[in-house]
């Protein structure tokens, strides 16, 4: 029994896809209700979005809300304004919105780099935050997008009421373990070696001449559009869309997860997801200083464990 | 006693021995009120005080052996004053903890929030705070309740006083959002109709209090009345600028609401001849019985005076407790029913009423104005109650304009 949970992580990490589908398909039933899974496997999405930029290709966004925020929005609005009454529409459309706004800010930001890059990016979700408050007829300004409505979802030859927790849960659960195989399958890809090679060291990919700066921007709008898909799947979750969804504080709020459960590893994402939302749930019902809490362990593991939760349960037990 | 009775009765009474929890499961389960409120963040003072007034109509309602002989029980949620922590903690609430209820929300946003919840899980809510959407299509929904005043009702009231006694010229300076706007728009609408004129209006953003570019300009056009609508921590930074320039002396204040801790806290010197509305206050506490019972319990209690929003939270519990013994049900459309069937109530200031077509209640306010520091009655005693604004569903937009046909 020892020898198989010592071999666990090794197991999952040769079996990323397969382990995925096992562990999500009974994670509704571990945790205390349904929507906190959903929440968590939404969330999970955006980080591995923002790891792809940040674990794998090296490049540290602070405005990853802009997407996140683009598909919530492009979701939101093309269900409860333009009155589409197809979800997959819509869910095209909030993914479409995050894909173009991701290639529009990486074009701009990534002529810089570093801290310059980093502050690039911040400033344009905030811009984008801005408009969002101040075009109310649109977005619902600080009120937030309200009345998205959830209409069932039309499968070849049947419909499906999404109105159950378990519904909706698994049906995110489907387009989430698609983006997962996806992510699988860019990043083994020879595209995925180059993101790690100019992680790396970018130099050196381009005296191997790579053109980084396509590769680099490629890596942006894939990015965004996980972050993208993750925040229209967020905005069909709760129905409403708030003026948040693209505030500087959920662009933290994604950095904090990838780094605590492991940046630049595969399932990091999630477990640093599932760490800080079901902790957040939990300790919020017994202290009001839950975020203290949260930001020693957050601490503890930047200054101790720097791999976080998942990159050091994986480097130590590997063989 | 025939022998097919006694042995009914037997067979009931040993099953109910023997299972106790099916007598418990069926009766005696408590009524479940989820109540999601920003006990963390910039209005977690109001936040508690709402919290103590919830917590004080759970035990009374409670000792009197709660509804429909079931307890009470109010599950209290931190939303951190964030629209989508405030939906997650109603999914919870309503997925996880079952309950029958919602009552709850400060801030209009986080209210739209939680009503999306409990309108797609066919939960009455009974919203707290202001917000002139909430009781409007197509956010509202017939299970959706209002509790609080709006925009509209507070900013008609104060313009409607404001005219009769301060002035006939005035100037406002908003927090450009949304509470800000549409006060600015209805007091705006509300002066020009009662015949006074809006010299200009000054938006800053919020939680920017930084105003001595624009004092300068005010004092400038001479109006005599100045309407601050500056939320929670603007408010007294807004003041002292002001008091700085010179400009309380030049120009009387009038603000839309005022709330006790808030002027407690900046002090009577900075609040000094202040003027701005209320629902409540301790100090009616001197002229109703109804509130002097309820500053009495909640004073013994929390060894405070309750703050205005403290009746909102207490309400919020005694309609939902009212609404099920009216109904005698825990099913929200019945609970809604019933309420809109017997519209009016009196829990603690005299009698308010749900208007029929929005769910909103309407109730008496109150025209405050802050004491001087000499004035101020030992620790709490900071208001003068010098006006009253009987409730009237005119002061709110009509069932038309908030689109009822």
């Amino acid at each position: 029994m020892r020898e198989a949970l010592r071999r666990l992580p090794a197991w999952v990490t040769a079996h990323p896809i397969a382990s995925f589908i096992v562990f999500f398909a009974v994670f509704p039933f571990l945790v205390p209700y349904q929507s906190l899974a959903t929440q968590v496997l939404i969330f999970g999405l955006f980080a591995l979005g923002f790891n792809l930029l940040y674990g794998y290709t090296g490049l540290l966004s602070f405005g990853h809300a802009a997407y996140y925020g683009l598909g919530a929005y492009g979701t939101g609005i093309a269900l409860a304004k333009l009155q589409l009454t197809s979800l997959w529409v819509a869910l095209g459309l909030g993914f479409g919105a995050a894909m173009v706004g991701g290639a529009l800010v990486g074009f701009f930001c990534l002529r810089r780099r570093g801290i310059y890059f980093a502050m690039l990016t911040l400033a344009f979700a905030q811009m984008l935050y801005f408009i969002a408050f101040h075009a109310a007829d649109l977005t619902g300004g600080d009120d937030g997008l309200r009345g998205i409505p959830l209409y069932p979802l039309s499968l070849p030859g049947v419909s499906l009421s999404l109105r159950h927790p378990l519904a909706f849960y698994f049906f995110a659960y489907a387009l989430v373990v698609l983006a997962v195989a996806a992510l699988k399958r860019i990043l083994d890809s020879p595209f995925g070696a180059v993101l790690q090679a100019i992680r790396e060291n970018s130099d050196r990919a381009v005296a191997c001449g790579y053109n980084i700066n396509r590769i680099k921007l490629l890596s942006f709008v894939f990015s965004a559009s996980f972050a993208g898909l993750a925040g229209a799947l967020d905005a069909l979750r709760l129905t409403v869309v708030p003026v948040e969804s693209l505030y500087y504080t959920t662009s933290a709020q994604v950095v904090i997860m990838t780094l605590l459960g492991g940046a630049g590893t595969f399932f990091g994402p999630f477990v640093g997801a599932a760490t800080f939302l079901v902790l957040a749930d939990r300790l919020s019902l017994f202290i009001e200083f839950w975020p203290l809490v949260i930001g020693v362990i957050f601490m503890a593991f930047v200054l101790f464990l720097p791999r976080g939760i998942w990159g050091t349960l994986t480097s130590r037990r590997a063989p | 006693m025939h022998r097919r009775e006694f042995l009914t009765t037997a067979t009931a009474g040993a099953t109910l021995v023997v299972f106790p929890a099916v007598l418990r499961a069926q009766s005696k389960e408590p009524i479940r009120i989820g109540f999601p409120l920003p006990l963390t963040g910039t209005f977690a003072a109001i936040a508690a005080d709402m919290q103590k007034g919830a917590q004080l109509a759970m035990e009374e309602l409670n000792a009197k052996g709660g509804a429909m002989g079931r307890k009470i029980e109010v599950l209290f949620r931190d939303d951190e004053l964030k629209p989508a922590v405030g939906a997650q903690r109603t999914k919870e609430l309503i997925e996880n903890q079952k309950v029958d209820f919602v009552v709850g929300g400060l801030a209009a946003h986080v209210q739209m929030a939680i009503n999306e919840q409990t309108k797609a899980a066919k939960k009455l809510y009974i919203s707290v705070s202001q917000s002139d959407e909430i009781s409007a299509k197509p956010d509202t929904s017939p299970l959706t309740f209002h509790e609080a005043l709006n925009p509209t009702i507070t900013s008609r009231a104060m313009a409607t006083y404001g005219m009769q006694n301060l002035g006939k010229k005035w100037w406002i300076v908003y927090a450009d959002y949304a509470w800000g706007k549409q006060n600015n728009a209805v007091f705006t609408a509300a002066i020009t109709k009662l015949g006074g004129t809006i010299l200009g209006s000054t938006p800053y953003p919020l939680g920017k209090p930084e105003f001595s570019a624009h004092l300068p300009k005010i004092q400038a056009a001479k109006p005599d009345v100045i309407y601050a609508v500056t939320p929670g921590a603007d408010n007294v930074p807004f003041l002292k600028q002001a008091i700085s320039f010179g400009l309380k002396k030049d120009a009387k204040i009038a603000q839309p609401l005022h709330f006790l801790y808030y002027t407690k806290e900046g002090g009577a010197e900075v609040f000094q001849d202040i003027y701005g509305a209320t629902h409540f206050c301790h100090e009616l506490a001197e002229t109703l019985p109804q509130a002097k019972r309820y500053v009495e319990a909640f004073t013994k209690q929390f060894k405070m005076p309750p703050d205005a929003y403290s009746g909102y939270g207490y309400n919020g519990i005694m309609e939902v407790a009212r609404g099920v013994e009216l109904a005698k049900s825990t099913e929200s459309d019945a609970v809604a029913n019933a309420l809109r069937k017997n519209r009016e109530y009196d829990h603690y200031k005299g009698k308010q009423w749900w208007r029929a077509c929005d769910n909103k209640s309407f109730q008496d306010l109150w025209i405050l104005k802050v004491r001087s520091p000499q004035q101020v009655k030992g620790e709490w005693g900071l208001f003068d109650v010098i006006g009253k604004v009987v409730a009237n569903e005119e002061l709110d937009r009509t069932c038309a304009e908030k689109g009822f046909a």
